[in-house]
Order: C-alpha cells, then sequence, then structure tokens
C-alpha cells in the first residue's frame, strides 16, 4: 500500500478513534463533532453557537482532553482585558536583586484555546485574539512570539442572551473556519445524557492524538487533491454570494448585504479536503464542498435589513446557492440529468 | 498491482481514453442525427414546396439537404467537443466516483504542461520523474511533508503534480472507477425524439418524389373576346356591303345604307389583317344596330304621327286589318304579302274600297307629314290594283280551261280563291303557263272565242266578280295571235315570280343583310344556331372546353340532331337546338330560362342562339322597347311621365323587353 493511502487509511482510523473517544463524555451530536475535527484538521479556529447547557465548552474540553495538546481556556467576560488574555510583562526581583520585566504569558499561549462565551468581552478584548488566530504569533510590548503549533482557537458563543454581549465583529468572525452550530440533543441523546451526568464521575478522556500526528494530519489534508472545475466551483460558490456579483440568486440579492470573500474561498476548499481526508479519498468532490459550505459560510454572510425582516437565515441562503449555482459545465449537467 | 503504482497512469490514461471516446462517439452521433433530421426536415420542406411548385426533377434531390444537416452536425458537434475535463467530469456523475476521474485528468494535464515546459528532462517522461521522485522520498517523515505542506499549496498548480503524494492514489481510484465501468453505466443517449424526424422526413421527402406532380395552375384569365380572330373571307359582311347598290327609299336613307356598307367593309378589312375578337363583335354589333334602326326606320321620328293616323285609318277597313298590323310591325315583306293576299281574294267592289282605304290612309300620312309611309301606302294602291287584275285573269282563264288544268292547278286555284296566298297564285300561273303550252291551236281558238263571247255580255265599267270586260277582251286577244301567246306565257312567267313592292325590297335587303350579319357572328365564333344546325353538347369537363358539332339537317328540312363530340375543342360546350320539331332526332337542347325566376335581371338565363329581331347580342346596349319611352299618341293615349321608362326599369330580362314594349306600343 502506497504510503500516502497509508496515510490516509491511518486518518480515517484516527478520526474514528478520536469520535469514539469524544462520544465517550459527549451524546450525540456528531456533526458538531465531526465539523470541529474538520475546522481542527484543515487548521483553522471553529466557532461553535449554540443556547447555553448544550456541551459546547464539554465538547471542546473533551476534545482538547483527547488530543495531547496543551489546552487554555478564556472565560469571556465584559471586564475581561487583551492583557488577560495575552499576556503581560511584570517586573520580577531576581535573586542578586536585580529587576526585569519577565513575560508573563496569558491563556493564547496554549495549543488549543477554548474562547468560552467570546461574544461576552468587548471589541478590543477580542481583538487580542485576531493576530494570534490569523498569524499563530502574538506581539506582547512590541515583541512577537509565536505560538507552538498546532494552534487553534474553539470559541462558544451564545445566540440567545443579546444584553450584555459584543457581537463579533465580521473581521473577526471570517478569521473563524467554521461556525459550527450545536443543535439540541434529541430525546435519545437527552436521555443518555442525564444518565452520563447524574451518575458518579467518569474519568478524562483517552488520549488519541499526539501534537505530532495532527500536524500530520493536517499536513495530509493539505496534500488531498482538488480538481480544477471543483475549485471553479467553490470559485462560483463564493461569487455567487456577493449581492453585488452577476450570478447571484434572486435570494442573494434580496437577502444579503455582503458576501464571502476569498478567505471564505479558501475555507471551503481547506474545510472540503478535510471532508474528503476523513472520507478516506485523496481528492475532493462536489459533494465535499457543498457539505463544508454552510459551516464555511454561514457567519461570512452579512445579510441585508430585508433579508432580516424577512427571517432568512444564512442558512437558507447558502442552500439556495447550492441549489441554484450548477457543478458541472451545462452540457455535462444536460447529459447527466437525461 | 497495487493503486498507487506509476504504471497506474498509463492505466488510466487508457481506459480513460477508450471512455472519452465512447462517449465523444455517441454525442457526436446524437448532434449529427439532430443535423439530419433537421436537414431532412428541411428537405421535406423543400420537397413539398417543389411539389407544389411542379419542380418534379428537384424533389428527391431535397434528401440531399438530410447529409447537408448531416455534416453540419458534425461540424457542430466537433467544435462542441466534450474536453477531457468534460468528459471525465461525466463518469464521474455516471459512476459516482467522487470526481477522482477528473481529478486525476486535470492532475495529468498539469503534469503534462509541466513535462512540456522541462525542457532538460530529454526522454524522461514525467510520470517516471514522479515515480523516480517518489521512490526517493518515500523515507521523508511526515513532520517534513506536513512542514512543506503550505508551501506545496502555494504552488501545486504551477508545479508538478506528479509532487504530489495523492496524485497516485488519485489516478488508482480513477483507474478502478474506469475499469469497473460498464458500457450501460457510461453511456449517452443519442436518440431524441426530434430524431424521429429522420425516418419520417426522408419517407416524406420518398413519398413527395413519387407521388405525381398536381396539375398545373390555370394561367392568368385571358380577357374575354381578347384573343385575335383572322378571317380571310367574311361571306356574310357581303350582304351588308350590297346595302350599298340597293334602291333607297331617299337621299338620307341612301347615305346610311352606304354608311353601313362602308363600316361592313372596314371590318372586313380588320377581320383578313386580324383584330380582337372582341372589337370584331363590337362593329358587328353595332352594324346590326344600324341595320335594326333602318328596318325599324319607316314611319319613325317625325312620320311617327302619320303612321300611327294611317294605321287607324287602316284599321277603319276590316279587310286591311292584318295589312295594318304587319305595317304597324314594320313588316313590310309581310304587309306586301297582306296586300297580294287581298289583292287575290277580295272582290272587284271590296278591292275598290280597300284601295279607297289606302287612298285616305296615304292621304292621311301625307297630311300628318309622313311622305314615306304615304308613299308606300300609294304604292300598295298601285300593287292592289295591278295584282288584284292579274288575279282575276289568272282565276278566269283557269275557269276558262276548265277540265284542261291539271289536278295540281285545280289545287291551286281553289287555295288561290280561299287564301289568296301569294304562293297559290304563283303556282297556278305556274301550271296555267304549263296547259297553255299544251293546248292545240284549234282550242285555243275556242277559248279565245268563248271569252270574246263572255266579254260582248258584260257592260263596260261592271264591278263583280272575276276580270272586266276589258281585261276578258284583252285576254281573248292574246290568246288568238302567236305573239299575243308569247305575250301571255311571258305574263304567266312573270306572275310565277315573287313580286314585291320597293319598301318590301328594302326590307328584304335589310334582312338577308342581319342574316349576313348573323353569319358573320358565327364564324366570328358567337354561336348561332339555324335551321338545320344543330350544335352537339359536349361530355367534358368544365373549363377545358367543347367544341361545336355539325347539326344535319333533318328529313323535313327541319333542324336535326345535334352531333358534336367537342373532345379536342378549345370552345366552351353550348347547348344544341332543334328547328320546327320534325321527325329527326332532337337530341340537342335549348336551355330552359325559367319563367319563375325572373325577379332579378342579373339572375336571367340569357339563351345563347340568333338573336331574336330587335335585340342585340353585341357590346352595345339593347333597346328597350322604345315606344313606351316616347310619349304616344295612340290608342292609349299620352304616357304619363312616370311611365315613360318603364319598361328598363321593370325586371323582366333584357331579351324580352323590345317584345313587352310592343305590346305596350301604342295602337
Amino acid at each position: 500500500m502506497d504510503k500516502f493511502e497509508h496515510k490516509l487509511s491511518l486518518a480515517r482510523e484516527t478520526s474514528t478513534k478520536l469520535k469514539e473517544a469524544i462520544g465517550q463524555v459527549i451524546v450525540g451530536q456528531s456533526e458538531v463533532v465531526e465539523q470541529t475535527l474538520w475546522g481542527i484538521l484543515a487548521g483553522g479556529h471553529v466557532l461553535l453557537e449554540g443556547a447555553p447547557g448544550l456541551g459546547k465548552t464539554l465538547l471542546v474540553r473533551t476534545i482538547a482532553g483527547c488530543l495531547d495538546l496543551q489546552f487554555s481556556r478564556i472565560q469571556f467576560t465584559p471586564d475581561l482585558m487583551p492583557s488577560d488574555v495575552t499576556g503581560t510583562n511584570i517586573l520580577v526581583t531576581a535573586a542578586d536583586g536585580s529587576r526585569h520585566f519577565q513575560l508573563h504569558k496569558g491563556p493564547i499561549f496554549g495549543q488549543v484555546i477554548l474562547a468560552d462565551e467570546i461574544n461576552r468581552a468587548t471589541p478590543k478584548t477580542q481583538s487580542a485574539l485576531l493576530e494570534a488566530m490569523q498569524e499563530h504569533a502574538c506581539t506582547i510590548a512590541g515583541k512577537r512570539h509565536a505560538m507552538e503549533e498546532p494552534f487553534f482557537v474553539l470559541a462558544t458563543e451564545n445566540p440567545i442572551e443579546m444584553e450584555g454581549t459584543y457581537p463579533l465583529p465580521e473581521a473577526q468572525l471570517d478569521r473563524f473556519l467554521l461556525k459550527v452550530i450545536v443543535p439540541s440533543p434529541n430525546e435519545d441523546e437527552m436521555t443518555e445524557i442525564l444518565n452520563r451526568t447524574t451518575g458518579r464521575e467518569r474519568g478524562e478522556p483517552t488520549r488519541v492524538l499526539s501534537r505530532e500526528e495532527v500536524l500530520e494530519m493536517r499536513a495530509l489534508c493539505r496534500d488531498v487533491a482538488i480538481a480544477e472545475p471543483i475549485l471553479r466551483y467553490a470559485s462560483r460558490l463564493v461569487r455567487a454570494s456577493d449581492p453585488a456579483s452577476q450570478g447571484a440568486p434572486e435570494m442573494v440579492r434580496r437577502a444579503l448585504r455582503f458576501g464571502a470573500g476569498v478567505r471564505g474561498g479558501q475555507s471551503l476548499v481547506l474545510g472540503a479536503k478535510a471532508v474528503a481526508m476523513l472520507d478516506g479519498r485523496a481528492h475532493v468532490a462536489f459533494s465535499d464542498v457543498q457539505r463544508v459550505a454552510k459551516p464555511v459560510l454561514r457567519h461570512r454572510l452579512i445579510r441585508s435589513f430585508e433579508g432580516e425582516a424577512d427571517g432568512i437565515t444564512t442558512d437558507q441562503v447558502i442552500a439556495s446557492l447550492i441549489e441554484s449555482v450548477p457543478t458541472r459545465p451545462e452540457g455535462v449537467e444536460k447529459a447527466l440529468s437525461k | 498491482m497495487a493503486r498507487s503504482d506509476p504504471a497506474n497512469a498509463d492505466r488510466f490514461r487508457t481506459v480513460f481514453s477508450k471512455w472519452a471516446g465512447r462517449v465523444r462517439r455517441r454525442l457526436a452521433l446524437g448532434v449529427v442525427l439532430t443535423g439530419a433530421a433537421a436537414g431532412l426536415a428541411l428537405g421535406a420542406g423543400a420537397a413539398a414546396g417543389a411539389w407544389k411548385l411542379r419542380q418534379g426533377a428537384v424533389r428527391p434531390w431535397t434528401a440531399a439537404a438530410g447529409l447537408v444537416g448531416a455534416a453540419a452536425g458534425a461540424i457542430v458537434a466537433r467544435r462542441r467537443r466534450w474536453n477531457d475535463t468534460e468528459v471525465a467530469l461525466f463518469l464521474d456523475g455516471r459512476l459516482g466516483a467522487n470526481e477522482a476521474v477528473a481529478t486525476a485528468v486535470d492532475l495529468g494535464q498539469q503534469q503534462e504542461k509541466v513535462a512540456g515546459s522541462a525542457k532538460g528532462a530529454k526522454g524522461e517522461s514525467a510520470i517516471e520523474r514522479a515515480a523516480a521522485k517518489k521512490a526517493g522520498g518515500a523515507s521523508e517523515g511526515a513532520a517534513g511533508e506536513a512542514g512543506s505542506g503550505a508551501a506545496r499549496e502555494a504552488g501545486e498548480r504551477e508545479s508538478d503534480p506528479s509532487e504530489n503524494p495523492g496524485y497516485f492514489v488519485v489516478l488508482g481510484q480513477a483507474t478502478e472507477a474506469l475499469s469497473k465501468a460498464t458500457g450501460k453505466q457510461v453511456r449517452t443517449r443519442v436518440l431524441r425524439p426530434w430524431h424521429a424526424l429522420v425516418p419520417v422526413a426522408a419517407g416524406a421527402i420518398a413519398y413527395l418524389s413519387w407521388i405525381p406532380l398536381p396539375a398545373a395552375p390555370p394561367g392568368p384569365a385571358v380577357p374575354p373576346g381578347a384573343e385575335q380572330v383572322k378571317l380571310a373571307e367574311v361571306k356574310g359582311l357581303e350582304k351588308v356591303i350590297a346595302l350599298a347598290e340597293m334602291n333607297a327609299r331617299d337621299e338620307a336613307q341612301r347615305e346610311r345604307l352606304k354608311k353601313l356598307a362602308e363600316e361592313a367593309r372596314k371590318l372586313q378589312q380588320k377581320l383578313k389583317e386580324g383584330v380582337e375578337k372582341r372589337e370584331a363583335q363590337a362593329d358587328l354589333a353595332k352594324i346590326k344596330d344600324g341595320l335594326m334602326a333602318e328596318r325599324m326606320s319607316l314611319g319613325e321620328g317625325e312620320e311617327r304621327a302619320g303612321l300611327e293616323t294611317a294605321l287607324s285609318k287602316m284599321a277603319e277597313n276590316p279587310d286591311l286589318k292584318d295589312a295594318a298590323k304587319a305595317l304597324g310591325d314594320r313588316d313590310l315583306t309581310s304587309f306586301d304579302e297582306e296586300m297580294q293576299k287581298l289583292a287575290n281574294k277580295m272582290e272587284k267592289e271590296d278591292r275598290e274600297r280597300a284601295k279607297k282605304t289606302l287612298e285616305e290612309a296615304a292621304e292621311a300620312a301625307k297630311k300628318a307629314g309622313a311622305g314615306n309611309v304615304a308613299k308606300a301606302l300609294e304604292e300598295q294602291k298601285k300593287r292592289l290594283e295591278q295584282q288584284g287584275a292579274q288575279g282575276d285573269a289568272l282565276k278566269e282563264l283557269a275557269k276558262e280551261l276548265g277540265e284542261g288544268l291539271s289536278d295540281e292547278a285545280k289545287e291551286a286555284l281553289k287555295d288561290m280563291e280561299k287564301s289568296g296566298s301569294p304562293e297559290a297564285q304563283r303556282k297556278l300561273a305556274e301550271k296555267l303557263d304549263e296547259a297553255l303550252k299544251k293546248l292545240t291551236p284549234d282550242e285555243r281558238k275556242r277559248l279565245a272565242e268563248k271569252m270574246k263571247k263572255q266579254a260582248g255580255q258584260m257592260d263596260p265599267g261592271e264591278m263583280g266578280e272575276g276580270p272586266s270586260k276589258e281585261e276578258l277582251e284583252d285576254l281573248a286577244k292574246k290568246l288568238e295571235s302567236e305573239e299575243g301567246m308569247k305575250e301571255l306565257e311571258e305574263q304567266l312567267k312573270e306572275m310565277a315570280k315573287e313580286s314585291q313592292s320597293g319598301d318590301g325590297q328594302r326590307e328584304q335587303g335589310l334582312e338577308d343583310a342581319e342574316k349576313g350579319l348573323g353569319e358573320a357572328e358565327q364564324q366570328l365564333g358567337v354561336p348561332m344556331p339555324g335551321p338545320g344546325q344543330g350544335q352537339g353538347q359536349g361530355d367534358g369537363k368544365q373549363g377545358q372546353g367543347q367544341g361545336q358539332g355539325d347539326g344535319k339537317p333533318g328529313k323535313d328540312g327541319k333542324g336535326g340532331p345535334g352531333n358534336g363530340d367537342g373532345k379536342d375543342s378549345k370552345e366552351p360546350a353550348t347547348p344544341g337546338h332543334s328547328d320546327g320539331g320534325g321527325p329527326g332526332d332532337h337530341k340537342g337542347q335549348t336551355g330552359v330560362v325559367d319563367g319563375k325566376g325572373v325577379n332579378a335581371r342579373a339572375d336571367a338565363k340569357v339563351n345563347k342562339g340568333r338573336p331574336m329581331p330587335g335585340i342585340t347580342m353585341g357590346r352595345t346596349q339593347g333597346r328597350a322597347g322604345e315606344t313606351a319611352n316616347t310619349r304616344g299618341t295612340g290608342a292609349l293615349g299620352d304616357a304619363a311621365p312616370s311611365e315613360i321608362g318603364g319598361v328598363d326599369r321593370s325586371v323582366v330580362p333584357e331579351e324580352y323587353r323590345e317584345q313587352l314594349g310592343r305590346y305596350f306600343q301604342p295602337k
């Protein structure tokens, strides 16, 4: 067996193990777990949105526990300061009596960062994450400090409580590879959750992936091939999300103010590659792009007043985009449809 | 062989080419068939058009449109030929290969591009180089690959894709998918509903090429009578030309007759040189109008009142009633006959009374300014006297001959005494001449003496039955001598001939001229059936023309059956004509005029045939009863202003209006 093929197989097995390990703690939410894994393997940050008490924080803690990575948690509050996130230089007295500034690293200097309730902090504090998320580095007192790879932020936010929250700026939202919606558990899942959480406490989840394995899987993800027609399809999807573009569907024109940008396209391709890899394929399919389209694009589409007034969600817009943008050239589509 | 074996690249190409060729061929076939269908459909339309336009030779060639369409389809198919990526996407779609084939093709194309630009790598294929690199790089650690991952991503599409460790895996997956494919899975649809046009249109072209062409459309309608007529000789017109030499009633009539003769001569010349039929017909009609006017000219215009006064006078004598009617009708031939009948059958006293009546009528006519009428009446008076004397002499001579007469002569005598007909008179004169020639000199002498003796018994100027004393003496004298005998024979011969008055002769001449015109019209093409001439009834279809047949005279000299087959003639079939109801076979028939249906003039059916006296069949308007259009002075009194032109306004068909006009003519 080819090494690459072996790696692919291994990645698939590992991801299965990872999901099983997470499943020991998290009941249900398989799609959320899957999508979060896409984000991690694609090398991006993930924003989890859901009502309080759905296990978002637990999920992130579990994932972090399954990965042999340094975990940091930042509980975002309105009074949280940027330095509380990044860290600060403090004056230290040495043994010889001399004094000097020493960097006291903040929680951002971890590998798996849980930014809990990120929308509770002020934009100033939220923006402290920007550099780290984009460049995997942090500048403190004029000195740049690189993050240890792998580095990824898993943020949670609560869509219900609006009072005392600060919606994330578009620029920051764009830095999240995926925005995963955490749904309410169904009856079976709820029953299982109740059963698990009201008995004896269970131990920590099994560590499944080492740091190196994570990095290798990330590299493997980028090696997944993608054909030009699929790249073009991703481009068409992104362009069609711009209400000003010619090929924009009617719903996009009506419900959106701004569409996704280049970063959205990149995220779409990377996400699709992750999907393909976890599916055991060395290449991306159209369906992979369609599968990641919602989590990749939903936080990048800015609704218009009309769209908000009509209650049109970005997921609906993305569904209409997938429906209206053809995957293959017209002639091929016709030949396939007959 | 492992799926990631570099040899998979060649294998993939082989398998892909196989399926791609198949897909492309089927797609091209579909487009070619579409082109052929369109071409054949157009060809069928063209064939239908050619059939309609009677371009028989063009019809089979319209099938070539199918070939042209197919060729055009081939060109379009060539231009729209799917590239490898499109074929790969189609195959992926059909095989459910998750775009493995498309990715493999795409990576292969990139590899080709890189191989093409790698000038230094001579004789070494990109695949081989990739395989070598792969073998060398197999020991590289995952971390190292991960570290170069981002850089490779940035330059992947420009770099050799075979450096991508996943390339061969993709190739293997694509090859595997293609190898498992079946023909049914990757079959593109060739036949479309519109391809049914190919056999249908081809069949239509074949059918249209096979069926006979439609009948030729009728050419542009020639205006009636516009055809040229050229006649070297028109004998009928000679009779009209002869009018110039006829003894005229007066100078004005002579001029009119000369003018008519001149017009006839001109028409004759035109016909010799060739003239439009309608023009010749118009000229004929004009001449005919002139003849008709001339026949009706006695007592017309200013002499009208005189004629009617004279007629009124004549009507006072019951013996002259028929003669008056004939004169009123301007039928001067009949007028002559009536007068001769009167001369033959009247007693002397009656003749004297008639003469007196004629004298009074002539006087009245003269007073009323009708000099021509008066002259005609005076001439008739003289003829009455003269013919009466001749008739008496004939009768007396016949009686004297007694048993010496043949049975025919006796019958003629009886007929003459009874009806006074000129025919009987002529026959009697003829038989008497024959009888006299058979007499011996002694018999003639005895006959002369007998007549003398009879004359001696009579008083001079005695009135009564038979000849006068002077006439008998004259007759006896002639019988006595050879010269007298010869003179008598000459007289009898003259009496055996038809005698006419001056007006009668003119009338006869005009009638002959009119008959001549009829013959000319017949020669010109206007059907003019006459006694002894029937016209065959055609059996051809309408519009294709049937000709005239030659009627044979019946046994009794009357009309016989028409016998036309008319299959080749261009003239339309016309109804035949039979005259007199003789024993002949009357197959010819005259079109029936339904008297109940004459409510509208436009619907009135006009019988073709010889025109009735006084009617014009040419292009000039027919004249309706003229008397009803003028203020009458006869027995009916003056016509009211609203009554003038009443006949013209009536619904009576044109050809009957003259009779109607005569019926209402003031007497």
